[in-house]
C-alpha cells in the first residue's frame, strides 16, 4: 500500500473521527472522542495493518488527550490518534489491551500519572509511582499541588517489607535473631 | 588513625547502590573495574553485600522508592564506612530537582539517620573514570 492508498484507506473511518489532520506527507493525526477511540484503534491495528509504538497521555486546557501512536512501516508513514476526553472529574477511556496486549503497560502507566481510567484493561495495578505514593494523587496533572506527599516513616530493616513482598515459610534472618 | 581505618584505607570493598540514576554514572563505575582503568591495583573491589563493604557508591538523585532501601543499606555496612557520591544528580539533584517522586539528594538523606557519616563526593554529569578514581584516592588519603 503506497502513501495514496494508505490515505484512501483512512478516510474509511471518516464518520468516527472529528478530523484528519496531515502535518506533512508522512505524519497524519486522526482526531477523535474518546468514545470512538477503540473502534479507530482496532481499525488502524488491524485493518490498515500499523504497528503500535507508544501511548501519551496530555493534560489539555479543559479535557484530557491521549495519544496512540502508530508507524506505518511501508511507506515510513507516523500515525497518531488523537483521543479527547471531555470530562475531567472523571475522565475514562475504553482500553485497547484487550486486542493489543503491548499497550497495557503504558496504559498504567497513563493511569498512574493522569488518574485516566482505562475500562476493559486486564491488569489496572500501579507500575511506576512508588508503593506508599498515597492514592487519587495524579502527579502529571496540571491541578496537582507542587508540595510532595509526606514519606512514611522509615523503620530499619523493614525497607523490604514495604516492597510488599514475603515468602511465606521463610524468615529473615534479623527476625530470628530478634 | 584506628586499625579498622587503616584496614579500609589499604583495601576499601565497595558496594554499589543506583538510587535514581540514568545508568550513565554506573556505565562510568564498571568502567572503572575494567582491565583499561583496573582499581584493583588500588585494592578496590566490588562485593555483592553491603556487610561486605567498607564504603558504597551512590548514583542517582534519591527517588521516594530507593529512599527506605538506601538507609537500610547503609546501616547494613560495618562502620566505620566511607559513602562516596558520584555524579551531580547524587550530590544535589541535578536537574531531577523539582521532581515530584525526587527525595533530596544522597548527604541529605544519610545525614538524617546517621550526621556522623563520611560523605565524599565526585561531581560530573557523568563524572569520568578517572575523576572517580581520583576523587575516591584524595577521600581516602586525607581519612
Amino acid at each position: 500500500m503506497n502513501q495514496q492508498e494508505l490515505n484512501n484507506k483512512l478516510a474509511q473511518i471518516k464518520d468516527r473521527l472529528i478530523d484528519i489532520e496531515q502535518k506533512a506527507s508522512n505524519r497524519i493525526f486522526l482526531l477523535c472522542e474518546a468514545q470512538n477511540n477503540f473502534d479507530v484503534n482496532k481499525f488502524l491495528f488491524e485493518d490498515v495493518g500499523a504497528r503500535f509504538v507508544i501511548a501519551t497521555g496530555i493534560d489539555g486546557e479543559d479535557c484530557f488527550e491521549v495519544l496512540y501512536h502508530y508507524s506505518y512501516d511501508q511507506t515510513g508513514c507516523m500515525i497518531t490518534i488523537k483521543a479527547f476526553i471531555r470530562d475531567r472529574e472523571q475522565p475514562k477511556i475504553q482500553s485497547i489491551a484487550p486486542f493489543l496486549p503491548g499497550a497495557e503497560w503504558i496504559e498504567r502507566e497513563i493511569h498512574d500519572l493522569f488518574g485516566i481510567d482505562f475500562p476493559g484493561h486486564p491488569d489496572m495495578r500501579r507500575l511506576i509511582l512508588a508503593d506508599d505514593w498515597p492514592q487519587g494523587v495524579y502527579p502529571l496533572r496540571k491541578d496537582t499541588s507542587r508540595t510532595k506527599p509526606p514519606t512514611s516513616a522509615f523503620v530499619p530493616g523493614k525497607a523490604c517489607g514495604q516492597l510488599g513482598r514475603t515468602i511465606e515459610g521463610v524468615e529473615s534472618s534479623r527476625e530470628v535473631k530478634e | 588513625m584506628s586499625w579498622k581505618m587503616l584496614a579500609l584505607k589499604k583495601s576499601p570493598w565497595v558496594f554499589h547502590v543506583n538510587t535514581g540514576a540514568c545508568n550513565n554514572c554506573d556505565i562510568e563505575i564498571v568502567n572503572c573495574l575494567t582491565p583499561k582503568f583496573d582499581v584493583e591495583r588500588f585494592g578496590i573491589k566490588l562485593v555483592g553485600s553491603p556487610r561486605h563493604a567498607d564504603a558504597l557508591l551512590v548514583t542517582g538523585a534519591v527517588t521516594r522508592q530507593a529512599l527506605p532501601r538506601l538507609r537500610e543499606v547503609y546501616l547494613q555496612i560495618p562502620k566505620p564506612c566511607v559513602v562516596f557520591v558520584i555524579g551531580a544528580c547524587a550530590c544535589g539533584t541535578g536537574i531531577f530537582h523539582t521532581g515530584y517522586h525526587i527525595e533530596g539528594p544522597v548527604d541529605k538523606v544519610i545525614r538524617e539517620i546517621d550526621p556522623e557519616a563520611i560523605i565524599a563526593y565526585v561531581p560530573g554529569c557523568p563524572p569520568k573514570p578517572e575523576a572517580i578514581i581520583s576523587g575516591v584516592l584524595q577521600a581516602l588519603s586525607i581519612l
